[in-house]
């Protein structure tokens, strides 16, 4: 080993860095800290339980999202630890496993009266509170982007991307939004 | 002069004034007209050139099938050919320019065609252009082209914004006529989400035109009422200026709204046009019936209109038609307009009625003729005269206005769009809807209903059914004594059409926008094309911006009469998306220009951006190219150097993009032991393994290594390319394959920061940053593993794996701290010499080490043509491609292999692609012996190298070959050789 150490002060770099929030009465378009997302790869033929991951989270409402047959994310805006991420994925053993994606996964919040207009321009997916409830998740295209929508709210959506296409989605979003933002 | 706006009456705001030009010309309208009622009223009867003959035209309709009235409005970037004057709304500065004519509308040189009519007939361009057949392409179609065509487009860019948007209803209306209206109104007030569709800016359709009281009120107020209910219902969206244009499968259908085409000066937040896809449970088509032309001579002439339109002018844009009008009618509709007429003060000339039957219930003061027929309208720029043929007799009469009224088609394209056909009913006159329709219904004109009272019945009763079926609770809505209706007798006798007018003399026009006339369809009769197809192909009556919206029903009559059978026999052309023309900007949406497409950044981009990389596409993702620096002048010479670099010092490359695809699950290893060709089932915790995918036909698929992180988990790459193919391809196999095994599948490719640090220094600059051992022993070639970095500051996996040939690492960090990684692997690796590098010199790196990449998996090579032969396992129960693997065209001794490829002289050079011939053979395609993969200048070699797959090319090693450019016609003698031309014995990979 090298006797050449370098400890020095490392500071993550948010993907939407530089992406200020977008306000008006009607919409609100924020980028979410980049906090903690883990990907619980269950099977589709033995279903986990709500109850089983729920407290595996931070306990917010929607903290944990259906993903897919067998698959769920469990999200939250604090940055997990290494030691705190490994008995997350510990504790989903037996009958699942957790990956990190943290840092693979963005998480947009928009949010407002005219969010659902808003997001009907990008996707195909019904999102009429009747039709899509509060806690409903899905994966659909926002226009050309794979997105993971989640609805926390009777007005307000979060909208999970693969980091790489993050910059895109905002853009998009924002465009989508601009109509709305003229207060 | 001879249209004018009356004193008062309309749906128009007199107070309110509205400035816009045709042809330059300032004129002035009112709040509420169309551009084409405003051109009415200013006297306009010309507007615009016909297309072949250069016909004076005026306008026809006062809707959407309009042929004759296509204007430019706009300018520079908005400029937008071939609108519809009696679809645009009249707004303050609105720019009008009219079409086909040159150099101006009064006197137009085309329409010396007109002279040359005779000879312009159906077929006259496959006629008389066959020969000599050269000068097709150097003459005849060049000239052709500059007179075809409508309009002009602009060539700058359109400034506007576009949008697309998706909406979802349980009951979608199509039409907010009388019928679209009741049922939007069931629907609504019984709770059902409803979107309500119309072309028109105001709602009302036909009501609006209507002179009739529905429940006491006049029928604009009645429809101001009802939208004024269905505004304030929460479950009702109201889609005005809307066209629904087509039906999709899965109950979608597409519609555009204009949602800025009125005004001057669109707002930039806004998109002037909005493209729909409407999901509907259940659908009401409620568009009503289009009027048809009567085919006399002369038709055409600016002053002949529909009675409907005519009707619309008058009742709700206060524009009288003329001052001595007459009306040509095959049924009883043609009396309502001689009715409003007198009602403004205008006395018809002559009513015409074709039936020698009729019996109307008409008070009025004009003239009627029955069992008579206009056989010709006389006039040039404007009508003058009509000639009435009775009984074997004619009369002029003086006119400067003609209505015609010839009956109507039910609009019907919506419900054909999926592929029903429609039906001809000799009951109706009329070509219906198919009977079969799922999830469509229709109510109202567009069903064959006639009257006011009937429609509104229609709709709300239709509605109430289609409620029904989704378990709605609906009652439908009910409205007050309609007084005036249309219609008088309970149950109407449809009109018998009246295809072929006796007694013509001028050119009757069937389709107007096209120029084809009765003669034409004779013709396409006469030469054996009467088949409805051919005969629109023939004599392209239906084509262009109105697809026969007007034309088509005649055109089917005629050639029914002239064939000696009925319509029902000629049948129809297919109906098709759009419905009405849709313009390239709502159909792209917003993804044009920057926003084409999505891009995918790296996490290492700004990191690359700021040491001033140039980046390439590969696919969504942006890569560094290179990295230039100052002096360097071509991307040659900063490649060579990052190359030289690494191979003497180190480098450092982004690799985030390779795919990266977890594989967890108690049966990992069998699953990965069946992906791949190679042995994977006892592959160590802690290791890594290069590995090899085929397909089920035996070529290979994919390649990249495979680390077993702990027992049940384990990591795969990618190609940057395959990534997601591969995860598809993995997905496929667990779930569908073998879903018995215990497998779970998760991309992880945007999780992690990942770069190749590569070079004789890379584990001295590694190891400043990692907290393990990595010396040989400890972290040997193939080793993989978690690592702690920066004390224990962050947590990473470490792979000792190269591309490149040298001693080399990648590391993965998450992604968020990949720039402060980079920078601090540069800071530590300075020293040492460390530069960044890019996928270029990545790419020679690999050919010098004689690395394949997908220019050499390329769909049709083998592992054994590559060099992989013993990585097919022949001891492994299955894997996918066993099967296919062993058949004997996969064994061919004479198959294309990897090879090495040198110019014999190094000064020389040869490119990608070239191919290679044995030396002496002719330069043909049958002694083509294979092709060079992959080329590059290789610093370390002094040349450019090249792999290639060639016949036997792994036992011709030092025969000397030629390599053949046959695109650019170049020769390079050259060298077959080994394709490993860097440290062929593995030695670095070891250090």
């Amino acid at each position: 080993m090298s006797d050449l150490r370098i400890t020095r002060p490392l500071t993550p770099q948010p993907a939407l860095r530089g992406c200020t929030r977008l306000v008006s009465r009607a919409i609100r378009l924020e980028a979410l800290p980049e906090g903690h997302v883990i990907q619980v790869l269950g099977t589709p033929h033995a279903p986990l339980a709500m109850e089983r991951l729920a407290p595996l989270s931070d306990g917010a409402p929607q903290a944990v999202r259906a993903a897919g047959p067998g698959q769920w994310f469990i999200v939250g805006d604090r940055a997990k630890t290494h030691a705190e991420l490994g008995d997350i994925l510990a504790a989903l053993q037996p009958e699942a496993f957790g990956v990190d994606q943290s840092a693979g996964r963005v998480r947009i919040r928009a949010s407002g009266p005219m969010v659902e207009r808003m997001l009907a321009k990008g996707t195909a997916v019904d999102l009429a509170l009747t039709r899509f409830p509060v806690g409903e998740a899905t994966t659909t295209l926002v226009g050309h982007i794979a997105a993971h929508v989640t609805r926390i709210g009777d007005e307000a959506f979060e909208i999970m991307v693969l980091r790489g296409f993050a910059q895109s989605l905002w853009d998009d979003l924002a465009r989508m939004s601009a109509e709305f933002l003229e207060d | 002069m001879t249209p004018y706006r009356l004193a008062a009456g309309g749906l128009i705001d007199r107070r309110a004034h509205l400035s816009f030009t045709f042809d330059g010309k300032p004129l002035t309208g009112y709040a509420g007209d169309s551009l084409a009622s405003a051109l009415l009223a200013n006297g306009r009867l010309l507007v615009g050139r016909s297309f072949k003959y250069h016909r004076p035209r005026g306008i026809l309709t006062a809707g959407a099938a309009e042929p004759n009235a296509l204007m430019t409005i706009g300018r520079d970037g908005r400029t937008e050919a071939n609108t519809r004057a009696t679809m645009q709304e009249l707004y303050d500065g609105l720019e009008a320019r009219s079409q086909s004519r040159w150099p101006s509308l009064a006197f137009d040189i085309g329409a010396l065609n007109g002279l040359l009519s005779p000879f312009l007939g159906a077929g006259f361009y496959y006629k008389t252009f066959m020969w000599p057949a050269p000068l097709w392409e150097k003459l005849y179609e060049p000239f052709i082209r500059k007179a075809a065509g409508l309009g002009t487009a602009a060539h700058v860019a359109d400034p506007d914004a576009y949008e697309k948007c998706w909406a979802h209803c349980d009951l979608l209306v199509i039409g907010a006529g009388p019928a679209g209206l009741a049922a939007a109104l069931t629907a609504g007030r019984a709770g059902a989400r409803v979107i309500l569709v119309d072309e028109h800016a105001a709602a009302g359709g036909t009501l609006l035109s209507e002179t009739a009281r529905i429940g006491g009120l006049p029928a604009p107020a009645f429809v101001a009422q009802t939208m004024a209910e269905l505004e304030a219902l929460e479950n009702v969206t109201i889609l005005l200026r809307t066209t629904a244009v087509g039906w999709y499968d899965g109950q979608v259908f597409g519609a555009v709204e204009r949602v800025q085409k009125h005004v001057r000066v669109p707002a930039a937040a806004r998109p002037v046009e909005r493209l729909w896809r409407i999901v509907a449970q259940k659908a009401l088509l409620a568009t009503g019936a289009e009027e048809r032309p009567l085919v006399f001579g002369g038709n055409d002439i600016p002053g002949v209109m529909m009675a409907g339109a005519m009707r619309t002018y008058l009742n709700r844009y206060g524009v009288a038609p003329g001052r001595q009008v007459a009306i040509f009618t095959s049924n009883d509709s043609g009396y309502a307009l001689a009715a409003d007429l007198e009602a403004q003060g205008i006395v018809p000339e002559i009513i015409v009625d074709s039936r020698a039957d009729a019996s109307p219930s008409y008070a009025g003061k004009a003239r009627i003729v029955t069992g008579a027929v206009v056989s010709d309208a006389q006039g040039g720029k404007a009508l003058s005269a009509i000639t009435v043929l009775r009984n074997g007799q004619t009369e002029t009469v003086k006119v400067d206005a003609l209505a015609m009224a010839g009956g109507f088609s039910p609009i019907i394209h919506l419900a054909c769009h999926r592929g029903g056909k429609p039906q001809w009913s000799d009951a109706q006159s009329a070509f219906l809807a198919p009977g079969d329709l799922v999830g469509l219904d229709l109510a109202g004109a567009v069903a064959t209903t006639a009257g006011i009272a009937a429609c509104l019945a229609e709709g709300a009763r239709t509605a109430t059914a289609l409620l029904e079926q989704m378990s709605f609770n609906a009652t439908p809505a009910t409205f007050g004594t309609v007084e005036g209706d249309i219609v008088s007798a309970p149950n109407p006798v449809p009109a018998r059409p009246l295809w072929t007018v006796p007694g013509v003399r001028g050119k009757a026009f069937v389709d107007f926008q096209n120029d084809v006339h009765r003669g034409d369809l004779d013709l396409a009769v006469q030469e054996g094309y009467g088949h409805v197809e051919l005969a629109k192909r023939y004599t392209t009556n239906g084509m262009a911006t109105d697809q026969g919206k007007l034309s088509n029903v005649n055109a089917i009559g005629l050639l029914a009469e002239a064939r000696g059978i009925s319509p029902a026999d000629v049948g129809t052309t297919t109906f098709r998306p759009f419905y009405t023309p849709v313009s390239f900007g709502a159909l792209a949406g917003p993804h044009h220009g920057h926003d084409f497409q999505p891009v995918r950044r790296s996490p290492l981009h700004d990191w690359a951006r700021r040491l001033g990389a140039t980046f390439v596409e590969t696919g969504l993702w942006y890569r560094s190219s290179f990295f230039p620096r100052v002096g360097e002048t071509s991307w040659r010479e900063s490649v060579d150097r990052e190359v030289l670099n690494v191979r003497a010092h180190a480098g450092l490359c982004d690799v985030s993009m390779l795919g990266k695809i977890e594989i967890c699950g108690h049966d990992a290893a069998e699953f990965l032991n069946r992906v791949y060709s190679n042995a994977f089932l006892k592959l160590p915790v802690g290791k890594a393994r290069y590995g090899l995918m085929l397909r089920e036909d035996g070529m290979i698929y994919d390649d990249g290594t495979t680390s077993r992180l702990s027992e049940n988990h384990y990591v795969m790459t990618t190609t940057t390319a395959y990534a997601a193919g591969v995860m598809n391809h993995l997905e496929y196999c667990a779930q569908v394959l073998w879903p018995d095994l215990d497998v779970r599948l998760a991309s992880s490719t945007d999780q992690w920061a990942q770069m190749a640090i590569a070079g004789p220094k890379a584990r001295l600059i590694l190891q400043t940053i990692v907290n393990e051992d990595l010396s040989n022993d400890a972290f040997p070639f193939l080793a993989a593993r978690e690592v702690s970095l920066f004390g224990r500051a962050l947590h990473g996996r470490l792979f000792r794996i190269s591309f490149s040939g040298e001693l080399a690492y990648e590391l993965a960090v998450p992604a968020g701290y990949g720039e402060s990684v980079a920078e601090a692997l540069m800071e530590a690796g300075a020293p040492h010499g460390i530069q960044p590098y890019g996928v270029e010199a990545l790419g020679v790196l690999r050919i010098e080490k004689g690395h394949v990449t997908h220019n050499e998996i390329n769909g049709t090579a083998t592992a054994a043509d590559l060099g992989f032969g013993k990585m097919v396992s022949t001891t492994k129960p299955d894997f996918i491609g066993k099967a296919m693997v062993g058949r004997p065209g996969l064994v061919d001794p004479e198959r294309a292999q990897l090879v090495g490829v040198l110019p014999l002289d190094p000064t020389t050079s040869f490119r990608t692609g070239s191919h290679i011939l044995a030396q002496g053979a002719a330069a043909t395609l049958e002694n083509d012996q294979g092709y060079v993969t992959s080329s590059a200048y290789s610093p370390h070699v002094g040349s450019t190298i090249g792999l290639a797959l060639v016949t036997r090319g792994a036992e011709r090693h030092g025969e000397a070959v030629m390599i053949w450019n046959g695109i650019r016609n170049e020769f390079t003698p050259g060298r077959l050789c080994d394709p490993v031309f860097v440290d062929p014995g593995n030695e670095k990979l070891h250090v």
